[in-house]
């Protein structure tokens, strides 16, 4: 009896590890080969495969980024974009791995503006429907607007920050035709509609409330629809039957949530997963460069960092001292010693690529330029016996280790003019974000911004407009220009956003960037380039610009339909 | 049935079971205990929540600031504060609060997706305990057979080797041994995956009943599933087990040694009773009593032990859940998380109490 019970568990223990060992990379063979779920008992039903049916491409893309809303009326997360942008299909979007060329959608052309420039007209395709079969009209699209991203408030604040700004209201013509009634002249406005927020929504599954997390499957009017998702392991994307475009390579994506960019960056390596995007830090980028089998791609164009100046505050009320600061900066160094060169240095708030970006700061400032400096902060009284003492702020973890190492260069770069005392605050984010946008506690701060619509309005409004997010050029309650600084920097900026002309925005953006630059609103620092690793067989469409990049071009969207897999 | 539900079920019915046992076949003194430590339960929890309650809303920083970050303007974040019932009076808050534990509904989540609590840790709940509850059998595994295989060797080799193995291991930061496994089991030799619950496209074939893939896989019969699920606990597993089986090694060692000298062991030797009998069958018996509290006792660090691992292995546990929270100061995830955990070690420890009795009987309440 005894050793039938010893038999019985050394059999069960036998299973157990035959199970644990069993290859199930027969089936789950993620090195960027097409995939074979032949062995698999496949139960989705989009996806059923028994032997001797076509093989199953299968991409496995990996992502420190979390889900936090899909409902595109409150949507504001980078990730979250992605994922509307591939299961939705905008009016008019961004082509593939550009960065400037703006293309109808699921729209007959690019619309036009009325005359006076506050109404903007523009003409579906004939008989789309989203994914699950509901039609899209005119009529459809207005409503979901009119009904939501114009009325609807959510935590994430997208309506209010993206939609009521900008849209009075929207009407549908005729079964085709949308007009939107805009509530000034924005001469950015296409580049607003290609944004998620204006992606049509499915009135079937986001009706008057909001629907931040909608049951699966999660149908729009893109080429992929998500069938299933769990919040922190992943989201898995099947082809939209019934898009109006062409069927994607691919049959199946995975996006796989990782907690730790280290374990995604040896994921990647090991092959569990075939492409790392978003985010791997500058050393885990470096150590990834030397894996045969995986290539590491820069996008030319990322999120920028900046130190905030609080134009209300001491000792930064003092344009001297503003001006002293952003003759310290030496960007390449901080580009060289804290980022290994995978950053580039940036010169104005608007970056290059931009429409009329410049190098403004370069030019006023020097990189460095440490006896203008000298002279600045002599002229205020502060000399090596006399100190300025300067507190900086900024948040230790939020934007990547490395930010501490910005922070101990910057130190050095101030103090080597030999007038100024560092002192650098660490503070935890969500009691530090508080503080910076509130302008009342760090005369310096730091914070990062990507844009919501690529235009140089987005990159400067924000910093000038409603207390400028801590610099205080403005009131935040009336609007009105600080006392003391220039006014152009409110007039330029309507004037900018109001001309359509791009001729004549260039010239009034090159001038406002010379105000913003001579008042040091901010000091830009860094670009901060996106990276993306992909084992060998990955390959984007040769159809569209950078396909190096997986045809991610500087406005930095992933479009999972160009993507394809090789054996 | 709400997975929650499901997950209390799963562990609730055979310990209530045992329980019911043991109420019942036990005696006097022993029922009441069990009551007295039930009783003592809830205002434990009832504190520990209070606490947890207050400290987060004395801490610095909001939630709405932290998730809205720079964009967001002052009015929607006001609003959006109204909304979630950030403005209310404090004390209305807490009534809510504890309404919220008393249903089980812990209300909704203050980022991200606002999704009620109890989904998310109908999610995540199964994910930590099937890491912990395998992990801790490994570290008993490898602190009872270690610790005692070095007692009964004294002062030789084997003795020093498995004292030194219990001091480094116990030392080690559990990132850093994660880290290590994954390059060496994952990287290097490809015998283990580097993350996750499951292989991702096998993922995609398992009907998902209980969040615990194990269980999920036997009941649909996806035995590929259970393969992968199981090759996946490995690393994770080994990690947490290792670092935890060095305080075991060491308690069963030095208990072992101290009940080989009593002297019912010296008649048993006396009497020609094999050593390795001696040894295993009756010292080692009356030496697991300390070891079987210490379990209890190790049951918070495990819990703190597994928000490392899960953050390692991107494992989608409570423990990843929670730091991810804190940070966001998401107050309802936070406190709803810590209250899961306060309960969850205050039933451990009743459990240990139950079982320490029933194994030494000279133990009375």
């Amino acid at each position: 009896m005894k050793r039938f019970r010893h038999l019985l568990v050394l059999l069960f223990a036998l299973a157990l590890v035959a199970a644990a060992c069993g290859d199930d990379t027969a089936e789950t063979t993620t090195t960027a080969a097409t995939t074979t779920t032949a062995a698999a008992t496949t139960t989705t039903a989009a996806t059923t495969t028994t032997a001797g049916e076509p093989e199953e491409k299968t991409l496995i893309i990996g992502t420190t980024d979390q889900i936090a809303s899909l409902d595109g009326a409150d949507a504001y997360a980078v990730h979250d974009w992605e994922l509307l942008k591939n299961i939705g299909e905008g009016l008019i979007h961004w082509e593939p791995g550009s960065g400037d060329t703006l293309v109808p959608g699921v729209a007959t052309d690019l619309g036009a503006f009325s005359e006076d420039g506050l109404s903007y007209t523009i003409s579906l395709l004939p008989g789309l429907v989203f994914g699950d079969g509901t039609p899209l009209t005119a009529q459809t699209y207005a409503d979901q607007i009119n009904n939501r991203l114009l009325v609807l408030e959510g935590p994430n604040g997208v309506g209010p920050a993206l939609g009521q700004p900008y849209v009075e209201s929207v009407e549908a013509l005729d079964d085709v035709t949308i007009k939107f009634n805009l509530t000034g002249t924005w001469a950015f406005f296409p580049q607003l509609l290609a944004g998620a927020p204006y992606i049509p929504t499915n009135p079937t599954q986001f009706g008057a409330e909001l629907n931040l997390f909608p049951e699966a499957p999660v149908y729009g009017n893109g080429p992929w629809y998500i069938e299933s998702y769990t919040q922190g392991e992943q989201a898995v994307l099947l082809p939209n039957e019934l898009y109006h475009g062409e069927r994607p390579a691919l049959d199946r994506v995975i996006i796989r949530y990782f907690g730790d960019p280290q374990t995604m960056a040896l994921a990647v390596e090991s092959g569990e997963i075939d492409v790392a995007w978003r985010i791997l830090g500058p050393e885990l980028i470096s150590q990834l460069e030397g894996v045969d089998g995986l290539t590491v791609e820069t996008i030319p164009a990322g999120p920028i960092r900046y130190l905030i100046l609080s134009h209300t505050l001491a000792p930064t009320d003092d344009p001297n001292v503003r001006k002293a600061i952003a003759s310290l900066v030496d960007r390449d160094e901080l580009t060289d010693r804290v980022f290994g060169g995978t950053t580039t240095p940036l010169y104005s708030q608007v970056p290059p690529g931009f429409l009329g970006a410049t190098e403004v700061f370069d030019d006023l400032y020097g990189s460095p330029n440490i006896d203008a400096a000298v002279g600045f902060l002599a002229a205020s009284g502060y000399t090596p016996d006399n100190p300025l003492e300067l507190s900086l702020a900024y948040p230790p973890e939020h934007y990547g280790a490395e930010t501490a190492d910005i922070f101990e260069v910057l130190k050095e770069q101030l103090e080597a003019s030999g007038a100024i005392n560092v002192t650098l605050i660490a503070q935890e984010w969500s009691t530090y974000i508080g503080a910076v946008i509130g302008g009342a506690d760090y005369p310096v701060s730091f914070l990062g911004w990507f844009y919501d619509y690529p235009d140089p309005d987005n990159y400067l409004s924000p910093f000038i407009s409603n207390g400028g997010l801590g610099t205080m050029v403005t009131d935040p309650d009336t609007g009105e220009v600080t006392a003391g600084l220039d006014p152009r920097l409110t007039t330029l900026l309507l004037e900018a956003a109001a001309t359509s002309d791009p001729a004549q925005r260039i010239a009034l953006y090159e001038e406002l960037q010379q105000v913003y630059a001579e008042e040091v609103v901010t000091v830009p620092l860094l670009i901060i380039a996106e990276h993306i690793v992909y084992r060998d067989g990955v390959a984007g469409s040769a159809d569209f610009p950078s396909m190096e990049t997986l045809n991610i071009g500087p406005t930095v969207e992933f479009n999972y339909f160009t993507l394809d897999v090789t054996g | 049935m709400h997975p929650l539900l499901l997950t209390f079920l799963i562990i609730g019915v055979p310990a209530g079971i045992g329980l019911v046992y043991i109420f019942v076949r036990g005696t006097s003194s022993m029922r009441r205990y069990i009551v007295t430590r039930i009783a003592l339960t809830l205002p434990m929890v009832l504190i520990l929540a209070t606490l947890v309650f207050f400290v987060l809303r004395i801490l610095p920083g909001d939630p709405v600031t932290s998730a809205l970050g720079p964009k967001g303007s002052p009015e929607v974040k006001e609003q959006l504060r109204e909304n979630l019932g950030l403005s209310d009076p404090i004390l209305i808050q807490y009534g809510r609060f504890l309404g919220n534990i008393v249903t089980f509904d812990f209300g909704e989540s203050l980022v991200g997706a606002h999704r009620p609590v109890s989904d998310e840790l109908g999610e995540r709940l199964p994910a930590t305990i099937e890491l912990i509850l395998p992990a801790t059998v490994l570290a008993l595994l490898i602190g009872i057979l270690f610790g005692t295989w070095a007692a009964a060797r004294r002062k030789r080799a084997s003795d020093y080797g498995f004292r030194l193995y219990s001091v480094v291991i116990y030392a080690m930061p559990i990132f850093w041994l994660g880290l290590l496994l994954q390059l060496l089991f994952g990287k290097v030799l490809g015998w283990a995956p580097i993350a996750g619950r499951i292989d991702a496209i096998v993922g995609t074939t398992l009907d998902r009943t209980t969040n615990f893939i194990v269980i999920d896989s036997i009941i649909s019969g996806n035995w590929t599933a259970l393969g992968s699920a199981l090759h996946h606990m490995i690393l994770p597993t080994l990690t947490l087990g290792l670092v935890l089986s060095g305080v075991f090694v060491r308690l069963t060692r030095i208990n072992v040694i101290e009940t080989l000298q009593e002297d019912y062991v010296t008649a048993a030797n006396a009497r020609g009773i094999r050593k390795h009998a001696v040894t295993y069958r009756y010292a080692l018996k009356n030496a697991m009593i300390p070891v079987i509290t210490l379990i209890g006792l190790q049951v918070a660090i495990l819990l703190a032990g597994a928000v490392l691992t899960e953050t390692v292995f991107s494992w989608p546990g409570m423990g990843r859940y929670l730091v991810e929270r804190i940070s966001s100061r998401d107050f309802t995830a936070v406190q709803s998380t810590i209250t899961m955990f306060a309960i969850f070690v205050a039933m451990i420890s009743l459990a240990v109490d139950i079982i320490y009795s029933l194994l030494d009987p000279r133990v009375r309440y």
